[in-house]
């Protein structure tokens, strides 16, 4: 058996999300995988996607998958990420489908912050625009 | 450091099993944001690891010192002995959530624009010649890691366990995914820095047709791919001492590239045929590639 037999499908598909590999992840998810599933290590594929893949956010939006669980051990929620490296792209597809935008992380920082901690200026006008 | 660093990275996803070992997307607990990992299982005995591993990653480290802007950094190291007889050596590098692939995909059409291929080709050979000049091939280039941050930065990522350079090492197959391998590479003949010229070469033109150029899938099919745009390389070209003999293959021309790279305009065509050069002791090297005219700004004499 291959080493791709043995692994769980949530663990195929995290992995799948995470490489950006879009072809994989429909299958896994037509084939009937959860698209809320934790891997082996308790995240979600939302949570470990490929951040600079807007079709991968939008796909796995369409497909059920809810972006507002945060990191069991950092409290982050993908936007967090996404607007920490400045993929404005996967922000606004994240924001889209239901992400919340005012929710802290661990350290108490909100997607703003993280945006104006690494300088992210695409992120930030978008965000303070939205706060109006 | 207050933690060690099993503690300091948590994975979250499995993201990649190479012939060397695993790597994984982790969390950085102390800052929230994302590294790569990559763990190597190495041999070790009483005296401890390996000398070429300590090695590997002392040149690892000393390239660190550089800061150059197209590489991954690498931000960590550690080891944990495992057993009497492995240990597990931890590469922390940093992550970049976008490669060329997802890049590239995401692209409407009809596609880059020229300058934008140029920039991004330019910075692709930037961290390719700084790997050369300090002796790392990569031997595994392809747009899964070539990566892209979101101000288009692009860092070349995953060359950490490639051996260091030696024109003679006979180097294990099947390091170089099939589409972007060189053709001495499919012909399992001594290879070195070339290699990864061949590679960019492929990908070069990939930038412009936003899908591979050669897709075979097998070596013999690879080769015949190849051949088809290159044509038949010359009897004196062919290595020898390899398995498969030229006249396996049917004599065919060189064809034009523009038929196979529609929109590329001449300074790089030129450029992009002597990277697809058959001939590895004849193919441009990452050095000569950025003083071609492709990459000369021509603004300065037009006013």
């Amino acid at each position: 058996m291959d080493q791709a037999g043995l692994r769980s499908r949530a663990d195929q598909l995290t992995t799948a999300a995470a490489q950006g590999d879009l072809e994989a992840v429909r299958r896994l998810l037509d084939s009937g995988a959860d698209p809320n599933a934790a891997n082996e290590f308790g995240r979600t594929p939302i949570q470990v996607m490929m951040l600079g893949s807007p079709r991968m956010a939008e796909l796995l939006l369409q497909r059920g998958a809810d972006p507002n669980r945060p990191d069991p051990s950092t409290g982050s929620l993908p936007v967090h990420d996404a607007a920490r490296v400045g993929f404005l792209d996967t922000l606004r597809v994240l924001r889209r489908g239901g992400a919340h935008l005012d929710r802290t992380d661990r350290w108490g920082r909100l997607p703003l912050d993280l945006a104006r901690e690494s300088e992210q200026s695409h992120v930030i006008n978008y965000l303070q625009a939205l706060v109006g | 450091m207050a933690m060690g660093v099993q503690d300091q990275y948590e994975p979250v996803a499995e993201i990649g099993i190479g012939a060397y070992g695993t790597v994984f997307k982790a969390r950085d607990l102390q800052s929230g944001k994302f590294v790569a990992l990559k763990n190597v299982r190495v041999q070790s005995n009483e005296n401890g690891l390996p000398l070429s591993t300590v090695r590997e990653v002392a040149l690892l480290k000393r390239l660190e010192n550089f800061d150059h802007p197209n590489i991954v950094r690498l931000m960590d190291v550690c080891t944990t002995t495992r057993t009497e007889r492995e240990t597990k050596v931890t590469l922390v590098f940093e992550h970049v959530d976008q490669d060329l692939r997802a890049y590239l995909d995401k692209t409407p059409p009809p596609g880059l624009p020229a300058e934008a291929i140029k920039d991004m080709m330019r910075q692709f050979l930037s961290g390719l010649e700084f790997l050369h000049a300090n002796c790392i091939v990569h031997r595994d280039l392809k747009p899964e890691n070539i990566l892209v941050t979101s101000s288009g930065q692009v860092k070349l990522a995953d060359f950490g366990l490639a051996r260091i350079y030696s024109c003679q090492m006979a180097l294990t197959p099947l390091v170089v995914t099939l589409w972007y391998r060189a053709p001495e590479v499919l012909l399992q003949s001594t290879y070195g820095s070339p290699v990864d010229m061949w590679s960019v070469g492929c990908i070069f033109a990939e930038m412009f047709r936003r899908k591979p150029l050669f897709c075979g899938n097998s070596e013999a099919d690879q080769l015949g791919k190849i051949f088809d745009l290159i044509g038949l390389p010359s009897e004196e070209d062919w290595p020898l001492d390899v398995s498969l003999p030229r006249c396996a293959f049917a004599a065919r021309l060189p064809q034009p590239v523009e038929k196979f790279v529609p929109e590329i305009e001449l300074p790089g065509a030129q450029l992009l045929l002597e990277m697809l050069t058959f001939n590895p002791y004849k193919r441009v090297s990452a050095f000569q590639a950025l003083h071609r005219e492709y990459f000369q700004d021509k603004r300065a004499g037009d006013g």
